[in-house]
């Protein structure tokens, strides 16, 4: 689980893409058929005869690159160079004009770099892309830059070394985009190293700057205006330009990507509008005034001179050939050694090295990720020195594999870590389908709440290293229900409400029957076959309650599948879950979710369901909640801006889904824990407290020296701390 | 009902002259009835209780309510606990436990706060120590073998039923029948054996009950297994109906169905019994791996693959369970081997045969 990263704006995509392709296509009908290209009328109203646009354009670009090459050639024997600023220094100046064209059709000088196929883009979509002149950014802005956040890097950080980490499986491409693009080691490219906008502050709930020194959110509480950092490059060297922010958007919503879910998060619907008024500013407009709309429209630019344009050859093309970065490190073809491991390189002057809330992070000079298929192979290696951490969350792991007597730990070679953390935990519970029989009744679901005995689980198989979840939405700060507990075990509890719901007799073997002698018996179904074992302690514990419970281990893919098509009656599993102001609840637990029927056409006139719906399946209601008033509450919840009611009905709903009982939430790991070398040295709160990952924040250096040291005690068998190193950080900790 | 004929009784003689094998076979043979009354030796259950003068049986047969001894629960009876409270109280009740007073999927979690993986330890009775989520690996061994055991005679039966049937019916017809029926045979024999049952039993419905589950993993098994024997069949009929017994039979008017069962098949059977104990042999061996992936029997049955998968991830941490299982393996496979030994020896026609 160390493994899951915090994101901001890529991950939530990913996630909810995930969660997209599980909901499926709502309305197929509203697909372009294939044989009508969108952009057909066009053609041939604008030309007489029939030309294909994009093979010209496909011939005129190969002709271009030859002429360039023949240019530079002369220019070289001339002796001539040319700045690659210099354009756009002339432009500074000349920045007045308005509009993406002029009236002779000549581009603004803002995008006069532009293709042809970008520029026809930006007019084709001029409702979305516009320039204006500086006078028209209202003055009433209350412009903020992060200031009074503080730093979370450590001073004492110092720069040099390699960094050695390990993946279980090589990248299937070096994009971060695209078909295969979203696999673990993306988070080393784009998420845990590209520099946007702002980004959110992991200890507080502000923003600090990023590629924008200040923003500002508009009176409309949904633009939110930017000021760039002319100091920020590419790795290349390329200074990023105010259209690599249009560019961006050009870039998500082409189809060459291939990734229909990122054409439509950034689609029109949401980031309504992006404005440019000069080099140094713009404004991007977001559909609705959420009170997160920063974080939300705070993008990472696109280096448009590296593509220029799109086209079909996009994922061949750039398959090997990774995009230059805002980011400290940088991925060259060079240090991929395909199918063993991927160097990345620090960038020496890189333009954030002395920059507020970037300084003394990104320490290490390289960072090499080798494969090991094997976890447990990945341990040994680790053990050997050969890998810098390890995630230590299994209790095998921290008690037993490296246990604080372990003559590693014991000589302070290794350094054992509990870091509390505060960030949203994998939503680990039993979801009981409400549709299927006998878990239709109220008094059941209830019942089989109190028969789980959650707590001898994490008291036995966890060592109660981990707590019990209680709510829905834990893990949310002020958005999580204050008071909300998770049913307890109780034998008495659960044996009466089994009894409302007329359970009333033991059968022979123990377990309940009924009126018509019906066994009490729910199928639990899960694809993680490691936790095998907190299944069957519950199994046997729930007997005590007169109840039988089945279990179906499956493979992973398998178990989704059942459930997708909603023939599960309880499944035990989880979702990701990533930083984010305020949880969803439309996903898990609307009735949309759960049958085809829109709205309220699936409730009686007393708020029960009607007989006869057709069960919707691929999508996460894996609890088939259908409640009216739940619905309406969440509807209500989606529209609504103001945090203080978001925060009201977050905890009317975690409320009304205890109620119903759907969902028994099983447990929360309150920390991190991770082992490492003592040579890596993390800061004196080693890390922020929305930390989920030991590599995510980037705040821990390697001291060489240090490193020196401990391999030549090794060597001479002397020990270098005389206590087993074994910290924990409790600054964080909920109460 | 199938007469063996002096023959096939002057081998059964010979086989119990052979005493490697013929111990073997005894002491496997004592093992699985040892284990098939296994609930009176290692079961959380008492042998006897008597409460208040009343005796109880509660062994086999319905589950005792704690109410019925004045404990406060309406569950299963916890007898281990009952029985150190009739010791406290001294009011003339007594409990009498099975050797191994565990069952084999009963959480010994009133074992001093463990947290699973206890070492083995005579005081609290875990002989062979406990598992992950601290149940008894005696007790798993035990049922776990009365299972597999099970498992694999259930397999040779049908197995072989299966291949007696097509491989006589090729044999006794040739021509045209034996071969179309052969290709067929070659044709299905080619199926991968682990692919299938692994989709199979992945898409079994939950629903269904563990007997459900185990006879048709059974079944799968036996599906996609039962081809190899077929062609020992075949070349054993082939070979006896060229027989003058077989055509006197013809002669007389007896119809193909009496001359393979009546005549045939006593005379093909000592092929068969050759193969018999490698065939449960490589039963054992299969259900243990399938379970050890994962594929196998649904969880928490006890089983041998279950056991062995735990051991392996815990080598270090708690080596009595590999110990115990690889044992227990390692022995029921030698013994099982042996008798094959011994059977293959007595029916080796090479003995009675007088080649000059």
């Amino acid at each position: 689980m160390n493994d899951m990263k915090k994101i901001k704006f890529f991950v939530s995509p990913l996630v909810a893409c995930i969660t997209l392709f599980f909901l499926g296509c709502e309305e197929p009908k509203l697909k372009q058929p294939r044989e009508t290209k969108p952009d057909q009328s066009q053609e041939t109203s604008n030309s007489s005869g029939k030309v294909d646009r994009e093979f010209t354009r496909e011939l005129a670009r190969e002709f271009a690159a030859e002429f360039v090459k023949e240019f530079a050639k002369q220019i070289n024997h001339k002796g001539i160079s040319l700045d690659a600023n210099q354009s756009t220094g002339a432009f500074k100046n000349s920045v007045s004009k308005t509009g993406l064209v002029d009236p002779g059709g000549k581009p603004h000088p803002l995008l006069s770099h532009c293709s042809e196929d970008v520029l026809e883009f930006y007019q084709k979509n001029a409702d979305c892309f516009s320039i204006l002149s500086p006078e028209e950014i209202p003055n009433d802005l209350e412009w903020q830059d992060g200031s009074s956040e503080k730093e979370f890097s450590s001073t004492n950080a110092k720069r040099g070394g390699t960094f050695h980490a390990y993946m279980r499986d090589f990248p299937r491409t070096l994009r971060t985009i695209g078909p295969d693009a979203n696999g673990g080691f993306r988070s080393y490219l784009l998420d845990n190293n590209v520099i946007g906008l702002t980004h959110a502050h992991p200890n507080s709930d502000g923003y600090y700057p990023g590629t924008a020194n200040e923003w500002a959110v508009g009176n409309d509480g949904r633009t939110v205006y930017f000021r760039l950092d002319s100091n920020a490059r590419f790795s290349d060297g390329k200074r990023v330009r105010a259209s690599d922010y249009f560019f961006f958007f050009y870039f998500m919503r082409s189809k060459h990507i291939q990734a229909p879910w990122y054409n439509d998060f950034y689609g029109k619907d949401k980031f309504q509008k992006v404005t440019l008024y000069d080099e140094q500013t713009l404004s991007i407009t977001f559909y609705k005034a959420k009170p997160d709309v920063v974080e939300r429209v705070s993008i990472r630019p696109k280096p448009e001179h590296f593509y220029s344009e799109l086209g079909g050859e996009y994922l061949t093309k750039y398959q090997w050939k990774p995009e230059p970065t805002t980011g400290a490190y940088v991925a060259l073809p060079e240090n991929v050694d395909k199918g063993k491991s991927v160097t990345l390189v620090r960038q020496n002057n890189w333009w954030a090295n002395d920059k507020r809330f970037f300084r003394n992070r990104f320490n290490p000079d390289q960072v090499k990720v080798s494969v090991i298929r094997d976890n447990d192979k990945a341990f040994e290696i680790f053990l050997k020195g050969q890998i810098d951490a390890f995630g230590l969350a299994k209790t095998e792991f921290w008690y037993e594999k490296l246990a604080n007597d372990h003559s590693l730990v014991k000589n302070g070679y290794l350094t054992k870590v509990t870091f509390f953390n505060q960030a949203p935990p994998p939503s680990y519970a039993l979801r009981i389908n409400s549709q299927k029989a006998p878990l239709d009744n109220l008094d059941i679901r209830v019942g089989f709440h109190h028969a789980m005995n959650f707590e001898l689980v994490l008291e036995r198989i966890f060592r109660g290293d981990f707590v019990r979840m209680n709510t829905v939405a834990d893990g949310f700060g002020e958005r999580s229900h204050p008071s909300l507990k998770a049913r307890e075990f109780s034998v008495d509890k659960a044996v009466e409400s089994f009894a409302r719901a007329g359970y009333s007799k033991r059968g022979k073997d123990g377990i309940l029957i009924n009126g018509r002698g019906e066994k009490l018996s729910i199928e639990i179904m899960t694809g993680y076959k490691h936790f095998e074992d907190v299944l069957v302690v519950l199994k046997e514990e729930a007997k005590k309650a007169g109840l039988e419970i089945k279990l179906k281990v499956l493979e992973q893919t398998a178990a989704w599948k059942m459930a997708n098509e909603k023939n599960h009656q309880v499944i035990f599993s989880a979702f990701g879950t990533f930083v984010e102001l305020f949880p969803r609840f439309w996903e898990p637990f609307h009735s949309d979710n759960a049958y085809q029927e829109k709205g309220d056409l699936k409730y009686l006139e007393n708020g029960d369901l009607k007989a006869g719906l057709t069960t919707k399946t691929s999508t996460n209601n894996f609890t088939q909640t259908a409640v009216r008033e739940l619905d309406h509450l969440i509807n209500q919840y989606r529209e609504e801006e103001d945090l203080i009611q978001i925060t009201k009905m977050a905890h009317r709903l975690s409320k009304i889904i205890h109620d119903h009982a759907v969902w028994v939430p099983a447990w929360k790991k309150p920390w991190l824990r991770v082992g490492h070398w003592s040579w890596l040295q993390f800061p004196d709160d080693w890390g922020p407290k929305e930390s989920t990952d030991y590599e995510e924040f980037q705040v821990f250096w390697i001291d060489t020296q240090e490193k020196k040291k401990i391999l030549n005690a090794m060597e001479k068998g002397e020990p270098v701390s005389s206590q087993p190193t074994v910290r924990e950080y409790k600054k964080y900790e909920s109460k | 009902m199938i007469k063996l004929n002096p023959l096939t009784l002057k081998k059964l003689h010979r086989f119990r002259s052979i005493k490697r094998g013929y111990w073997s076979f005894v002491i496997l043979l004592f093992l699985y009835v040892f284990s098939l009354a296994g609930e009176l030796f290692v079961n959380k259950r008492a042998l006897l209780v008597s409460y208040q003068g009343a005796l109880y049986f509660p062994t086999y047969g319905e589950q005792i309510s704690g109410k019925e001894f004045g404990l406060d629960y309406d569950y299963e009876v916890d007898y281990r606990s009952l029985q150190k409270k009739f010791q406290r109280e001294e009011l003339g009740d007594w409990v009498i436990m099975p050797v191994v007073p565990f069952g084999p999927y009963e959480m010994d979690y009133a074992n001093e706060g463990s947290t699973g993986f206890s070492p083995p330890n005579w005081k609290t009775g875990h002989f062979c120590g406990t598992d992950k989520t601290e149940r008894d690996v005696f007790a798993r061994l035990l049922y776990g073998f009365r299972i597999a055991m099970t498992f694999s005679l259930g397999y040779l039966f049908l197995t072989y039923l299966i291949a007696i049937g097509a491989g006589s019916v090729m044999g006794y017809f040739g021509g045209k029948t034996d071969m179309i029926g052969l290709r067929l045979v070659e044709i299905w024999a080619n199926v991968p054996f682990l692919y299938m049952v692994i989709i199979l039993v992945s898409v079994m419905p939950g629903w269904w009950g563990v007997g459900w589950q185990v006879s048709s993993l059974l079944f799968i098994m036996v599906l996609f297994s039962w081809t190899g024997m077929t062609y020992y069949i075949r070349a054993a009929v082939y070979k006896e109906k060229a027989r003058d017994y077989v055509s006197a039979a013809k002669v007389i008017g007896a119809g193909p169905a009496r001359i393979i069962f009546r005549h045939l098949l006593p005379n093909v059977i000592s092929t068969l019994v050759t193969f018999a104990p490698f065939t449960i042999a490589a039963a054992i061996s299969s259900i243990t791996a399938l379970d050890f992936l994962g594929y196998g029997l649904p969880p928490p049955t006890p089983s041998w693959g279950e056991l062995l998968k735990q051991a392996v991830g815990n080598l270090k941490t708690a080596p009595w369970i590999v110990i115990s299982t690889v044992s227990a393996l390692v022995l029921t496979l030698t013994l099982v081997t042996f008798v094959g030994e011994a059977v293959r020896e007595a029916f080796d026609p090479k003995k009675f045969s007088t080649y000059e």
